[in-house]
């Protein structure tokens, strides 16, 4: 008897003192004329492109006069990739009955619309690359209840566009992706189909964990004149291993978004994860103020893809980015970071 | 309200699984690692088949028999091949893996919002009054681990129940009955896997959707509502606090569901507070050890083994 009372009270004990030092400190919106607002912000994981995706959507609720701190008070929770948290999380912010739920990533949407539907609580989502597939909205890209947002789908045709330009005589292009990963799945599948256009082939290659990728690299670098990478996460961990095989066979990794140039691929014609946020951000604003319903808006996709370029690879292979590119850059990279 | 709501209904559908981590962990002594997949593998096979259209309930059914068979194998590994307890769950474990996305079709995220399911149906549309709808969850999911449990004291009654127990204290005893302690043992892991993938399933048409991540860390949610239920409502001394306040003894199995709301309580406590996702495995971890260590029973069992 005593034992269990022992266990129960030093349970409650440690974990007490755990979280004394851990609450974080809301900032409570001062009271002021008009309507303020509460919204939840799950994020499914820490990735340098979900955190762009935050920031913007603040700065796109900014921009609408909702200020987090003023009229705004902002939950923000991430699930460190582990779904029972994240739905935990979701829970949560519907028991505080939030005015609106951002879900970021395909995984924390998916909670999000499950029990928002229940709760009657309207969801925002960003990053979330074929929201049809992940059943957030119809195959006309009308909602499919409550729920809207924005996607990160790939300018696929832009990049094979641009990789064109780059190299006239290029036949093969290859990719390497995670099987697990449906976001490059469904991406895969629009490249295979739009390759032809542009007088390619696709040569794609499957991996499971990181420790698949030198191999993988190994055998995809024999056969093809270029790779070009996805968002995939596992491949974009492990993309200075990728980059290293290819520099020495001097062929050329075009990447996907900004961070991957900046470390050493030589273009991208990518998504500005901040201003797909900021997209997202006005299109929750127009629902917090009440102008529309999430059920009335269309998920949307960024409109343009900007080109960013990396002059010092293109210098180590031997290859001058065309005129035509660089001057539409949105910013070009002299140096490879490390 | 809401919150207590959620924390219930995520506690239950663990609950179910964490059944099953009692029979291996606290019967039949035997690490199994092998839930960490089995879960998943419920959720797959689940989202699977309510795609092509069969009925939500049989989907339980189906993954039940589908978890036991992979338990099976986790107990014929062990038991016929003779490889290590821990191992086998192992192997069994990482073999799943792939072979849950080819169970989802290939994708590692297959969602189900559209289809009805066991707590979203025409019936259940019918005949539940409005006012109990946001119950509905709830109740449904009380209904399933009340079966669940029933079922499995009495099965633990029976005679090969009786075995199944026998198995973890004295296994001579089990041989001297003439009896083949392998069997029990892969009778064990089948009935404790089929629980971890029935729970799966659960899952999977709760959140409407299957997501290849659902199984990490099932084991740690399993292992962490067994101890904490046991050691706070019965533990193997014979007196818990409920004697103390009078109240009946409850059997085990009640303690392992209970354990697992608790858990899930403190995660959610955790998360209110304003703790992050990298934290909450700390606490878990720590939450463990303390109550581990204030066992006296699971003391005298490591040094007596040592």
């Amino acid at each position: 008897m005593k034992k269990s009372f022992k266990a129960l009270f030093l349970t409650t004990a440690v974990t007490a003192s755990l979280l004394g030092g851990c609450s974080g400190s809301s900032s409570s919106p001062a009271p002021g004329d008009g309507a303020s607002y509460t919204i939840g912000i799950g994020q499914f994981a820490a990735h340098g492109s979900l955190d762009n995706c935050r920031e913007g959507f603040l700065l796109g609720l900014a921009e609408e006069g909702i200020v987090e701190g003023q009229n705004l008070t902002v939950l923000y929770e991430n699930s460190q990739a582990d779904g029972g948290i994240a739905s935990q999380i979701i829970t949560n912010f519907a028991s505080q009955k939030v005015d609106l739920i951002c879900g970021i990533a395909t995984p924390m949407a998916q909670t999000a619309y499950g029990v928002g539907k229940r709760q009657d609580i309207p969801v925002i989502f960003t990053a979330v690359t074929d929201p049809v597939a992940a059943e957030l909205a119809n195959a006309d890209g009308t909602p499919v209840g409550e729920i809207t947002g924005t996607s990160d789908k790939l300018p696929v045709t832009q990049q094979l566009q641009m990789i064109r330009t780059m190299l006239p005589d290029a036949k093969t292009i290859g990719i390497i992706y995670t099987t697990s990963e449906v976001n490059s799945l469904s991406t895969i599948e629009e490249y295979k189909a739009a390759s032809g256009d542009y007088g390619f082939e696709i040569v794609d290659i499957g991996i499971s964990t990181t420790a698949d990728v030198p191999l993988a690299a190994d055998s995809l670098l024999e056969k093809v004149d270029c790779v070009t990478n996805l968002t995939d996460n596992t491949v974009v961990a492990s993309l200075p291993v990728i980059l290293d095989k290819a520099a020495r066979k001097n062929i050329p990794v075009f990447g996907s978004e900004i961070e991957q140039v900046k470390i050493g691929c030589l273009a991208a014609m990518g998504l500005d994860y901040i201003d797909l946020g900021k997209q997202t951000g006005r299109m929750a604003a127009a629902v917090l103020k009440g102008e529309k319903k999430a059920s009335e808006m269309n998920y949307e996709v960024i409109e343009e893809a900007a080109f960013y370029g990396n002059t010092k690879v293109a210098e180590n292979l031997g290859i001058t980015i065309p005129e035509e590119l660089t001057s539409s850059a949105k910013e070009l990279f002299t140096d490879i970071d490390q | 309200m809401t919150l207590l709501l959620g924390v219930l209904e995520e506690g239950l559908i663990y609950g179910v699984m964490a059944l099953g981590v009692y029979i291996t962990y606290k019967i039949l002594d035997f690490p199994d690692l092998s839930v960490d997949s089995t879960f998943p593998m419920g959720a797959a096979l689940t989202a699977s088949a309510l795609m092509s259209g069969i009925h939500p309930a049989a989907t339980l059914l189906l993954s039940f028999g589908a978890g036991a068979l992979a338990g099976c194998a986790t107990g014929f590994i062990h038991v016929k091949l003779k490889v290590r307890d821990l191992l086998s769950g192992i192997i069994v474990m990482t073999g799943l893996y792939s072979l849950n996305l080819r169970f989802a079709g290939g994708r590692a995220n297959v969602p189900v919002f559209t289809q009805d399911t066991i707590f979203e149906n025409q019936f259940l549309a019918d005949h539940i009054p409005q006012w109990l709808s946001s119950y509905t969850m709830a109740l449904i999911l009380f209904l399933i681990i009340a079966v669940c449990k029933v079922l499995l004291d009495l099965y633990l009654n029976t005679r090969s129940g009786y075995l199944l127990r026998a198995v973890g204290d004295n296994e001579s005893l089990v041989t001297s009955l003439a009896k083949d302690k392998g069997m029990v043992k892969i009778l064990g892991l089948a009935i404790a896997n089929g629980f971890s993938a029935l729970a799966g399933s659960i899952y999977c048409q709760h959140k409407g959707f299957f997501e290849i991540s659902v199984g990490t860390g099932t084991i740690v949610i399993g292992l962490a509502s067994v101890i904490i239920g046991i050691q706070l409502l019965c533990p193997e001394n014979g007196t818990s606090f409920l004697n103390s306040l009078k109240l009946p003894q409850v059997r085990p199995t009640t303690a392992v569901i209970a354990g697992s709301v608790v858990y899930k309580a403190c995660i959610s406590l955790a998360i209110s507070l304003g703790m992050e996702a990298n934290d909450l495995k700390l606490i878990t971890s720590i939450l463990f050890l303390v109550i581990l260590v204030v066992s006296t029973e699971r003391r005298k069992k490591v040094k007596s083994h040592a």
